[in-house]
């Protein structure tokens, strides 16, 4: 590293803190020694870097490279990160900042095409408490996952064929309450599936589509599916216009079952799609936005529930070491699950939101949004690295 | 005197020559704290502004306005005057019993603890998503920022076995002959004010405390208000009638007045021994109908207020703060008997003990069914005793005449919580340890 980038460095630190109003810690006041800019290229990665002591540190890394690079800072040890800065462009500067505590310390570069290298360790002796490493996943770690899951789904899609069928099956011979009986049935377990969103492509778009964003809205002909069947259900339409819809209905999940076993799933999906299932229904659900007539949005966010448990079945061994906020997770989950049993009208039938008491419906927002703070930290926690 | 004319531009006002000199106080305050960066701290309106909060003001656009303390005796965002931008929201309280609802007040205490003096949120590394919004940048300014937490009476049902704990004079907000109240808009178990020099600095404390209290509490309603520039400067801001707003407002460095009028003894009758150094906290919410407002004569608009539009002079008098001398025009050929000022607060001694402490702010939010625009007041007001001062104002403004371009909608009674004393203190322990 030379000295000019060196006092580049020192002068941007400088600048930051003068730029920061009285009162406030500058992001480099602790660390602002040059001995914090960091240098990697294909050559080295940190060479000349060291660790004057615990507390908190902006390391400057600086990509001297003409490849883009991922640098994290890892105990070389088990290769746990500590802090990433992915995606560092040649020739660009990122802060790296985390609190050093006790242990040690080594940067590891990737480049594209190129074997990770790990530079020179440092350590921190003493008790000293910073900010925890995290073991990294590998797209490797998620193998197993991701087939338990690809199983799962093909169980969910072998139902819903058939219920999606007795649907059809009750709209043809024109006994509309079985079918709407029968309609929930097969949407419920469409809606588990709910991890599959993105693997499930356009199937996805046919079996669950919304009419917005469609010319005509409801009364686009593009509309097909659940909701659309819904809709027409639940607004009197006779079993005639019905047929068509419930046959493509069926006709849709006989096609996507076909296609799943050459189906593979994103494992980058999986650590996503825990949060990402409850996050629809709280837009979609707990809103009443998807209720297209029958008022079973809260039996959908029940199922979307199940849904995000079963991607927690699959990551649990994963997790388990990683996340201690796991046990919060499912606690939050359990709240949810209960206080939607618990809104259920005098008869033990679902209620749309629009009939819930002020009182119980926030206290459902409330633990979706608890819920989904806590799940949130599992996309990052899961997300494939190379290490 | 002409209307025309601003206050302190003629030199025949006797106040001209004070009122310049503060001024170039004010900006010079202004550069010297933008350069440092360093303010003492920050001042407090007293019935009169001084140089010290308008450098406030000309701080705030830059979002330089210095920290706050947080810690103290009293919540610190009452005493200050209304700052640029506000946010009032109220909560459902969702936590799952005692031990829950104190966990949600310790980390509403810890996340405006850090909100209030700013610094830089922790890295989460692989562990998580970003820990901040980053909407403030990577280093969190305080830029002013104050935290008001207050809890209304429903917090004191069943739920959370606080029924004992009830404020003697905390009860549900009252409907007055000429509300229009909206129940989706009134009360709440808690309701948080947050003021700041600038709107990004409010809604990122917003997202912040829910973000980390999402199961403990859920909105229950909202709004947004703003302070406008004195105009002229060294005047008081005015509200969407024109009119500067809350010109007579006790002194907030008048310890002993404060002690009479805003703040809870120890020892008061009937008073949990926890409410001692809180305030009773008034939220109404009014809209003013603007346009109808606009389409009066300002004789007819001066007349309701009492005051001058222009300068904010009382009727009888050449000065913002002279006190209007009722007792010479006992029939109110000046000022007329039902006009807002005069009913608002009487002057005499038999109304001297109902005096509030005013913090409004205006809103804007939209259009309504009609296409007139939704403006109007986020009247707010601190005090001892509800009745015996907020209630008592208000009956006295029963039928004003300013009630037919006005109308409250919305708003709650709230106790807002004695201070957080030090680092280990947190938002109603006395009521919850």
């Amino acid at each position: 590293m030379g000295a000019n980038v060196r006092r580049a460095a020192l002068r941007a630190c400088l600048a930051a803190a003068l730029a920061a109003t009285a009162g406030i810690t500058a992001a480099c006041s602790s660390g602002a020694a040059p001995a914090d800019f960091v240098s990697v290229s294909n050559g080295g990665c940190g060479d000349s870097w060291h660790l004057a002591g615990p507390g908190w540190h902006t390391f400057q890394v600086h990509n001297a490279a003409a490849e883009g690079a991922e640098v994290d800072l890892v105990d070389p040890a088990d290769g746990a990160v500590y802090a990433e800065v992915e995606a560092l462009g040649p020739g660009t500067t990122s802060p790296m900042r985390l609190n050093v505590g006790s242990g040690s310390y080594a940067f590891r570069c990737l480049f594209e095409d190129s074997e990770p290298l790990t530079g020179p360790t440092a350590l921190v002796g003493g008790h000293a408490r910073g900010t925890p490493a995290i073991l990294p996943v590998t797209s490797n770690d998620l193998l197993e996952p991701a087939r338990q899951y690809h199983a799962w789904v093909a169980a969910g899609l072998n139902t819903l064929v058939s219920q999606t069928a007795a649907v059809a099956a009750d709209v043809r011979v024109g006994n509309l309450a079985a079918a709407k009986a029968a309609w929930l049935t097969a949407h419920l377990t469409y809606e588990r599936l709910g991890a599959a969103y993105d693997a499930f492509g356009d199937f996805d778009q046919k079996l669950d589509g919304r009419p917005d964003g469609l010319a005509g809205g409801v009364s686009s002909a593009q509309w097909t599916g659940f909701y659309r069947l819904e809709y027409d259900l639940w607004h009197g339409q006779d079993a005639r216009r019905l047929t068509p819809v419930a046959n493509a209905l069926a006709a849709d999940a006989r096609g996507l079952l076909a296609a799943w076993p050459t189906t593979q799933i994103n494992l980058l999906q999986i650590g996503l799609r825990t949060h990402e299932i409850l996050e629809n229904a709280l837009e979609f659900q707990l809103t009443g936005h998807d209720d297209y007539g029958s008022g079973s949005t809260l039996a959908t966010t029940g199922a979307n529930i199940a849904g995000t448990r079963e991607l927690l079945t699959v990551l649990h061994p994963l997790l388990i070491s990683r996340y201690a906020g796991l046990p919060a997770v499912y606690s939050w989950l359990d709240r949810l699950q209960s206080l939607l049993s618990a809104s259920k009208g005098p008869n033990g039938q679902w209620l749309a939101v629009s009939q819930l008491g002020p009182g119980t419906r926030q206290a459902i927002d409330a633990a979706c949004g608890q819920a989904l703070e806590e799940l949130a930290p599992i996309a990052a926690i899961t997300e494939p690295r190379t290490t | 005197m002409p209307e025309s004319v601003p206050p302190g531009a003629s030199p025949a006002e006797p106040g001209a020559p004070r009122r310049r000199a503060f001024l170039r106080g004010a900006l010079g305050a202004g550069v010297t704290g933008a350069v440092a960066g360093v303010a003492a701290g920050y001042t407090y309106r007293a019935t009169q502004p001084t140089p010290a909060s308008e450098a406030a003001l000309e701080n705030s656009a830059a979002g330089l306005l210095a920290p706050v303390p947080f810690h103290g005796r009293h919540q610190a965002g009452i005493l200050p005057q209304s700052q640029r931008r506000t946010v009032v929201i109220a909560f459902t309280a969702t936590a799952g019993g005692r031990a829950e609802l104190t966990e949600l007040f310790r980390t509403i205490t810890a996340r405006a603890r850090f909100l209030t003096a700013g610094g830089t949120p922790p890295p989460t590394g692989i562990g998580g998503p970003p820990s901040d919004s980053g909407v403030l940048g990577p280093t969190v300014v305080p830029d002013g920022l104050t935290v008001t937490v207050g809890v209304g009476s429903t917090l004191f049902d069943d739920r959370y076995g606080l029924a004992a704990q009830l404020p003697a004079r905390l009860t549900p907000m009252r409907a007055f002959p000429d509300d229009d109240l909206d129940p989706a808009q009134c009360g709440g178990d808690l309701v948080i004010q947050l003021s700041a020099g600038n709107t990004d600095t409010v809604l990122h404390a917003l997202r912040d405390i829910a973000k980390h209290t999402r199961g403990g509490m859920q909105a229950l309603w909202r709004i947004d208000g703003f302070t406008s520039p004195a105009r002229p400067a060294g005047t008081v801001p005015r509200n969407m009638l024109g009119f500067m707003d809350g010109i007579s407002n006790p002194s907030t460095s008048d310890r002993a007045q404060l002690d009479s009028l805003v703040w809870i003894q120890p020892g008061t009758a009937g008073e949990p021994a926890w409410t001692a150094g809180g305030s009773y906290f008034v939220v109404r919410l009014i809209r003013m109908f603007v346009e109808f407002w606009d389409r009066v004569d300002i004789t007819e608009q001066e007349n309701m207020i009492g005051r001058r539009r222009t300068s904010g002079y009382p009727l009888d008098a050449n000065s913002i703060y002279a006190t209007p001398n009722f007792t010479q025009d006992p029939t109110g050929e000046v000022i007329p008997l039902n006009s807002h000022m005069r009913l608002a607060n009487p002057r005499t001694p038999q109304t001297a003990a109902s005096r509030i402490l005013r913090r409004a702010y205006n809103y804007d939010r939209g259009i309504d069914s009609v296409g007139d625009l939704d403006i109007g007041l986020i009247f707010s007001c601190f005090q001892q005793d509800i009745k015996r001062q907020f209630e008592a104002v208000q009956t006295r403004l029963i039928g004003e005449p300013l009630v037919d371009y006005i109308s409250p909608f919305g708003g709650g009674y709230f106790l807002a919580l004695p201070g957080v004393a030090d680092s280990s203190d947190f938002l109603g322990r006395a009521l919850l340890a």
